[in-house]
């Protein structure tokens, strides 16, 4: 089952969540460019390999990096499926937006219309809330999902419907005993759409960096546990060779680092 | 000193476009000035789409490319239902003279796709068409139909822009141009909007009346800039060899405005 899995692979973190958490819940991970949080939402996945399907939406990143960074941490990504939602939404849209500002700039010619000569549906109906509701309406079990990042959604969609996505997402993880891992930076979106989704959510995570960045420290705070306030904490951080690891502030000799 | 102008001297006649519609190019005299805009208006099923399809054949024909856009039936369709009749030949549409092309995919390709269109969206599909008659050596164009556009503008002064740009550009091109304009059968409506009659070169109109329980189509000319016709109303047959004409009933005879 993959409520027996750690959650995010930090042994001074996941124990303190997994008996609290119910078996199907909605999480937001939240930091800067540059926190650090693609590599925790990464870490995340990666612990829940091998106990249920893991499925990684990427919006900004290509699925060779994806898997690269697995590599880069010594993660097998084996059994991770990574849907590469930038390259759709390149293929579906940015590439037609493209093509029509040829067109009207430079014009189109008899052979233009000949070669395609319909109109292709598929391009006008693709929206990225729909694209993952009907993944996870084909679910029929425990999962793990993330989606990096939910800024992404905010920037083409209305904020309703990016709600509307996280609900819906949030019911079928609790309805499947999902877990579910949304990315999303701090105040650049509404303060609506923030405290909607953070009132939606059962875990609040946020990531921080030092300010100016200093160094790979980082400050791990867990903001928000669904009716476990005491649960609330902070860590230090640190970038490893084998991911995000946490230390006692105090430790003269946290552990090791990359590079 | 002025040359003396004889007085036998004939006035300047324009080039003709003759629709090969047996009967209609008689009413014309000769055939509909070339450069003309014409509104083929008239309900549904009263023949206005053959009409201009037969016109685009018989040009072809002649050896005048054309152009058919086609705003809510899908070529391939159209082309089938074509087939039926005997004055149809695939051979035009397969060696080039005559063009179909799906409106809607131009609009797809120039990301035409608000719910109402601009006036830069407008200015696009006219510089579309007007690259398309270029590019093809277009003499005959009909746009079926008017209507279809118009109902994605809406507002009259940009419906009236509209025509008046693709009306001057076909013309400069010496094109011909066919606009099918759908509406309501009431006596006396020549277009949904009621301004598209008034830009237009000529209308002709097509309609159903009853005679002895029948229901029968007719036609009548109601105006065409640079010729006289006759205004009256004659009856129509659409028949496997085209559009078949006689009078219904005895006219007048009105001088082109």
């Amino acid at each position: 089952m993959s409520g027996a899995r750690p959650i995010f692979d930090l042994p001074e973190v996941d124990p303190g969540l997994s008996g609290v958490l119910p078996s199907g819940w909605l999480g937001l991970l939240r930091g800067m460019s540059g926190s650090g949080v693609s590599l925790l939402a990464k870490q995340f996945a990666h612990a829940g390999l091998g106990a249920s399907p893991v499925h990684y939406y990427s919006t900004y990143e290509r699925t060779d990096d994806v898997e690269r960074a697995f590599r880069d941490f010594r993660w097998t990504p084996k059994g991770l499926e990574v849907i590469n939602l930038s390259d759709e939404y390149y293929e579906r849209i940015l590439r037609r937006d493209l093509e029509v500002s040829r067109a009207r700039e430079t014009g189109i010619s008899y052979r233009d219309l000949a070669d395609h000569p319909t109109v292709p549906l598929r391009r006008r109906t693709y929206n990225l809330a729909n694209r993952i509701l009907a993944d996870l309406a084909g679910m029929n079990g425990p999962f793990r999902l993330v989606l990096d990042s939910l800024d992404f959604f905010l920037e083409v969609l209305d904020p309703s419907e990016v709600l509307m996505l996280a609900r819906q997402t949030r019911h079928h993880a609790q309805n499947l005993g999902g877990q579910v891992l949304l990315v999303i930076q701090p105040d650049i979106h509404e303060r609506r759409t923030s405290g909607l989704l953070e009132d939606m959510a059962d875990l609040v995570v946020d990531l921080q960096g030092a300010e100016p960045p200093r160094d790979d420290r980082r400050t791990l705070l867990v903001r928000k546990v669904r009716n476990h306030p005491e649960r609330t904490q902070a860590h230090a951080a640190r970038v490893t060779e084998h991911g995000l690891a946490l230390f006692a502030p105090e430790d003269r000799d946290p552990p090791a680092t990359t590079g | 000193m002025d040359a003396p102008v004889p007085e036998t001297a004939a006035p300047p006649t324009r080039d003709r476009c003759a629709t090969g519609i047996q009967g209609l190019d008689d009413i014309l005299g000769g055939g509909i000035p070339r450069g003309n805009m014409i509104l083929v208006s008239g309900s549904v099923g009263t023949g206005k789409t053959t009409l201009t399809l037969e016109f685009l054949v018989r040009g072809a024909e002649r050896g005048e490319k054309s152009l058919f856009l086609s705003v809510t039936e899908a070529s391939d369709k159209l082309i089938q239902n074509l087939s039926t009749f005997e004055f149809f030949r695939t051979d035009l549409v397969t060696s080039g003279s005559l063009v179909f092309v799906d409106v809607p995919v131009i609009y797809d390709r120039l990301g035409l796709d608000r719910e109402e269109m601009t006036a830069e969206d407008l200015d696009l599909l006219v510089l579309t068409i007007q690259g398309l008659v270029t590019e093809l050596g277009v003499k005959r164009v009909v746009l079926d139909s008017l209507t279809s556009v118009c109902y994605r503008i809406r507002k009259e002064e940009r419906i009236r822009d509209f025509m008046l740009k693709l009306s001057q550009t076909l013309s400069a091109l010496d094109c011909t141009t066919l606009l099918v304009s759908e509406v309501a059968q009431s006596p006396g409506r020549l277009s949904l909007y009621g301004v598209e009659e008034a830009i237009v070169d000529g209308v002709i109109l097509l309609g159903n009346t009853r005679r002895q329980g029948d229901i029968i189509r007719v036609l009548q000319v109601i105006k065409m800039r640079g010729t006289s016709h006759s205004r009256a109303q004659y009856v129509i047959e659409l028949t496997p060899i085209g559009m078949l004409m006689a009078p219904h009933l005895k006219g007048g005879h009105q001088e082109g405005g």
